[in-house]
């Protein structure tokens, strides 16, 4: 059988070219064991991440920032109104150790 | 720090939730281009920073106890990193990780790694830190960054060098490293 296993400067560009590309999951679903043992014991390829999460920083961060900021207010508004709601319908500690507490009452009896 | 981003922050320090929650709209029209701009770094994905950023900020309404004492924007950035981003980033591909062969260490520290020394460099300054780098590397290593910066594949890099992807992937790959090494070292300088 071939060896297909990628050496670990090109395991960090294609993890540098997803990053840049916006497609880490490829990246990662591309790996095989081998490879995924190998990056996990380069120092090399850890140093190398930093910089290419900086590379890619300088050169691609500003198309993430959105025109319209309302529009986003408004999903941080709805998230922060939807946990507000939750947790106004259900004290989570209380209601836990009420079963808890019935859980044991029923056990011991 | 700027006055908008102070009083921003003031007003996260309410008790009451719903005046907490008021008190967000102006907290993220100040931070949104900096923390947005900050977790591009990791994901390199405008939906996916939205979707972190969006669960950021509804935990900083829940727990804003960390934020009480920001005094500069590169604390409030390396707060937030590590008590709200870090957390909503580590979780962003582990269940698509589950029956992959990545260790969830491994990616842990991919995608949500420790502080390093220059994760915490302003944009603007690394900008400067790097232009003054890449200006000491030789024209061909500097070729293949900027190319690599301008969106081309490796194999484009490797037409326009005249050369075969292999070699242009490992051009890249120590090239980063001499860069690492630099900016390290302009870093300290700073």
């Amino acid at each position: 059988m071939s060896d297909t296993n990628r050496e670990i400067h090109e395991l960090l560009v294609d993890y540098a070219d997803a990053l840049r590309d916006g497609c880490i999951p490829a990246f990662l679903k591309s790996l095989t064991r081998e490879e995924a043992e190998r990056i996990a014991s380069s120092w090399e390829f850890w140093d190398a991440t930093e910089i290419s999460r900086i590379l890619n920083g300088v050169g691609f961060a500003d198309k993430a920032v959105a025109p319209n900021v309302s529009l986003f207010i408004s999903r941080v508004d709805a998230e922060i109104a939807s946990r507000l709601k939750k947790s106004k319908a259900s004290p989570p500690g209380k209601r836990r150790t009420r079963t808890r507490s019935a859980a044991k009452r029923e056990n011991r009896t | 720090m700027d006055k908008r981003l102070r009083n921003a922050l003031k007003g996260l320090s309410a008790a009451d939730a719903e005046r907490r929650r008021r008190a967000m709209e102006p907290f993220v029209r100040a931070t949104f281009g900096m923390f947005i701009k900050y977790l591009y770094r990791y994901l390199g994905n405008e939906v996916e920073c939205e979707d972190v950023l969006e669960d950021v900020y509804a935990d900083i309404w829940e727990k804003p106890e960390r934020l009480c004492n920001i005094t500069s924007e590169k604390q409030l950035l390396k707060t937030v990193y590590l008590y709200y981003m870090r957390n909503r980033l580590r979780e962003v591909y582990r269940r698509r990780n589950r029956n992959l062969y990545l260790s969830q260490n491994s990616l842990k520290d991919l995608i949500a790694p420790e502080i390093g020394a220059l994760e915490m460099v302003s944009s603007s300054e690394l900008q400067d830190i790097l232009t003054q780098a890449m200006g000491k590397l030789k024209a061909r290593e500097r070729r293949a960054i900027e190319l690599w910066m301008e969106g081309a594949s490796s194999r484009a890099i490797a037409n326009e060098l005249k050369t075969t992807v292999g070699a242009i992937k490992m051009l890249e790959f120590r090239t980063i490293l001499k860069l690492r090494k630099m900016l390290c070292y302009y870093n300290r300088e700073e």
